[in-house]
């Protein structure tokens, strides 16, 4: 599905990446760990398209070159990024952004928009589903969202945009034990043979709740270890340092 | 000055039929305004806009005279979404007067020929005062609140070009009484100099509710002089949608003269191309206890220059005032230009009083959240841009003219 051959980045002229090699195919759930300022943020950035970098190397989705698509194009062909730091957007009202969100995919792969009332159904069964308060959604964009909120807001989206390649980007930072069981319950729903997900996180916590099948450590801008769970556990008791 | 100007002048005073101090008041207006000529920018309140350039520039010869006017086949289109009452101007004058949907005799229509004589230091309020012949004067009687907005239509005639019009509506609401004022001010037609002059007199418990909009594209050049007056406890909302004209400036001033009054004056600048817009606010707080909020966001795309300057200024009786302004831009690119000048003068000491100017750029991490979420860049720059206006348009308290404006304008944020 998604194959990262030998991906190099720069921003400002500062090497982030170098030289990362990453494969996932449908089904696979991946877990990239890794310290502060590994690279990790401006990988889930480049896969999602997200202009000021200088990029090398070659990333392919489902074939097709994905580093020539623009960052809409790249949702429309189902890959989608749960934010670090989902922004606020003072004015656009939550309901109004998802229904366009959703639309606009639609629309791009040619099938039927939805109307108010398809609109409003998925979006009844989706938010309870999530045990997320339907009220919010009435609200401006993030504006006033707490921590926890803001990230089920974006597993909210996921779940309605219902994604070939998630990738999730520190999820769990900010997240307490109830809105993490939910947020990875979230994921775990939607875990299927045709789609796949990309974990970006420090710790090892969020791994407890959705079981990866691959874990990969990431250090300097490259993957230096991959292995099973019992990696993310391991590294969790030997700390980063470790590994070289 | 032309000395065409000159010639244009004893031509319409022999055109009109005025009495002899009908003519000697023009004559003074008329060389008041030669004297001081179009204002430039070594004027303080023309400092960001120097009209007497922009006028050259953009028309040359100006005929300051319409004699011409040719009326028979003009077709009048009026909007539907709302029952309305109506005035047509057709260039500048009127051509129909509807008040149909309200009870007789609570709105006095009177046409007006003469002037009155007082005087105002501005060459356009001048030049307006020479020129004008009839104008419309009407009173809501004590007490009577209007039953159906007011929209003003002003129409040009397709031999109009290089133009000066010269406009006047006197409003008078008398105590306790009420009306909405939709001011569609689409002239569609070109190159002419629009001068407008309206005078609201706002009475004891009265409210006004004025919408002033400017959204058809055109290469007109307008001014417009508003003055208002408000009495005690009385209530002026304001709002000003300027996007079409070449040049407009909307030069509004407003004086709480008694206790109790306010003022909710909003205004959006729109602007793309190489389009010039101002607004420029005057608040004058004379007595205790009025408030007045003022808020102005502007967007500006491609080589557009908005402009807002705001004063607010307190009596030294005007105890107990609330005066706020805010003004906000939005600029879309490196060659557009926004000039704000808020200013405060407050002479009396129990007050609360503030004003805030800033202007930025769009914000591209905002953009790519929205496109990563499928939407184009357009699409995201577009409902940021909206989200942005909305808080104005959310202002105003009149749900149709509301939805109206927002359907005229495109500014919703549903795609």
């Amino acid at each position: 599905m998604l194959s990262i051959k030998n991906l190099r980045a720069k921003i400002d002229n500062k090497e982030i990446l170098r030289g990362l090699n990453l494969n996932i195919n449908p089904g696979e759930v991946h877990a990239i760990m890794g310290p502060n300022g590994s690279g990790k943020s401006t990988l889930s950035n480049i896969l999602t398209g997200k202009k000021g970098y200088e990029i090398e190397g070659e990333v392919t989705f489902e074939k097709e070159d994905l580093l020539k698509l623009e960052p809409e194009e790249r949702a429309h062909k189902g890959i989608f990024l749960a934010f670090q730091y989902p922004l606020e957007i003072p004015g656009v009202n939550t309901n109004i952004f998802l229904k366009t969100s959703i639309n606009a995919i639609k629309k791009a792969r040619g099938e039927k928009e939805f109307d108010a009332i398809e609109f409003l159904k998925l979006i009844k069964k989706k938010s309870a589903d999530l045990k997320f308060d339907e009220k919010i959604l009435s609200r401006q964009l993030n504006v006033g969202f707490s921590g926890g909120e803001k990230k089920k807001n974006e597993i909210l989206q996921m779940s309605i945009l219902n994604p070939k390649l998630a990738i999730l980007d520190e999820t769990d930072s900010g997240l307490d034990i109830d809105a993490l069981r939910v947020v990875s319950e979230g994921v775990n729903t939607l875990r299927n043979q045709n789609n796949a997900f990309l974990i970006i996180t420090h710790y090892q916590r969020l791994l407890d709740y959705i079981i990866p099948d691959y874990v990969h450590v990431l250090k300097n801008g490259q993957i230096i270890k991959s292995g099973g769970p019992e990696l993310a556990k391991n590294l969790e008791k030997l700390g980063y340092k470790d590994f070289n | 000055m032309d000395s065409q100007i000159k010639i244009d002048f004893e031509n319409f005073l022999n055109k009109e039929n005025f009495s002899k101090s009908q003519i000697q008041l023009k004559k003074n207006n008329f060389n008041e305004f030669v004297k001081k000529g179009f204002p430039n920018k070594r004027i303080e309140d023309w400092k960001f806009s120097d009209l007497n350039q922009i006028i050259q520039t953009n028309i040359k010869k100006l005929n300051f005279i319409s004699s011409d006017l040719k009326q028979e086949d003009f077709e009048i289109t009026t909007i539907k979404d709302f029952e309305h009452n109506k005035i047509i101007f057709l260039n500048g004058k009127i051509l129909k007067v509807d008040f149909s949907l309200e009870e007789n005799d609570k709105i006095v229509i009177q046409q007006n020929h003469n002037i009155n004589a007082d005087h105002i230091e501005n060459s356009l309020v001048s030049l307006n005062s020479a020129f004008v012949s009839d104008y419309v004067k009407f009173t809501v009687k004590k007490g009577y609140q209007a039953k159906k907005p007011l929209i003003f239509y002003n129409y040009l005639t397709t031999d109009i070009a290089s133009s000066a019009l010269n406009i006047r509506i006197d409003i008078d609401l008398e105590d306790g009484s009420s009306l909405n004022v939709v001011d569609l001010s689409n002239q569609n037609l070109n190159n002419n100099f629009i001068n407008i002059r309206q005078n609201f007199h706002v009475g004891e418990n009265a409210i006004l509710k004025k919408y002033f909009l400017d959204t058809e594209n055109s290469k007109n050049i307008k001014y417009i002089y508003n003055n208002l007056d408000l009495a005690k406890n009385s209530h002026l909302e304001y709002f000003i949608l300027s996007s079409g004209s070449k040049f407009l400036k909307n030069d509004i001033t407003c004086s709480l003269n008694n206790q109790y009054g306010s003022i909710s004056l909003n205004g959006i600048i729109n602007l793309d191309g190489e389009k010039h817009h101002e607004i420029k606010t005057v608040i004058n707080h004379k007595d205790e206890n009025c408030k007045s909020y003022q808020l102005i966001k502007s967007v500006l795309a491609d080589q557009s220059k908005g402009v807002y300057q705001g004063k607010i200024s307190v009596d030294n009786k005007a105890q107990k005032t609330d005066g706020y302004q805010l003004s906000r831009a939005l600029l879309l690119n490196d060659q557009t230009e926004f000039n704000a000048k808020p200013e405060l003068e407050i002479y009396a000491d129990d007050v609360k009083c503030s004003h805030g100017s800033t202007s930025g750029n769009i914000d591209e991490d905002s953009i790519f959240y929205l496109m990563s979420r499928g939407l184009s860049y357009h699409q995201s720059k577009q409902l940021l841009v909206n989200a942005f206006l909305n808080e104005v348009l959310e202002k105003i308290t009149d749900e149709k003219i509301k939805i109206f404006i927002k359907k005229l304008t495109g500014l919703t944020n549903e795609y």
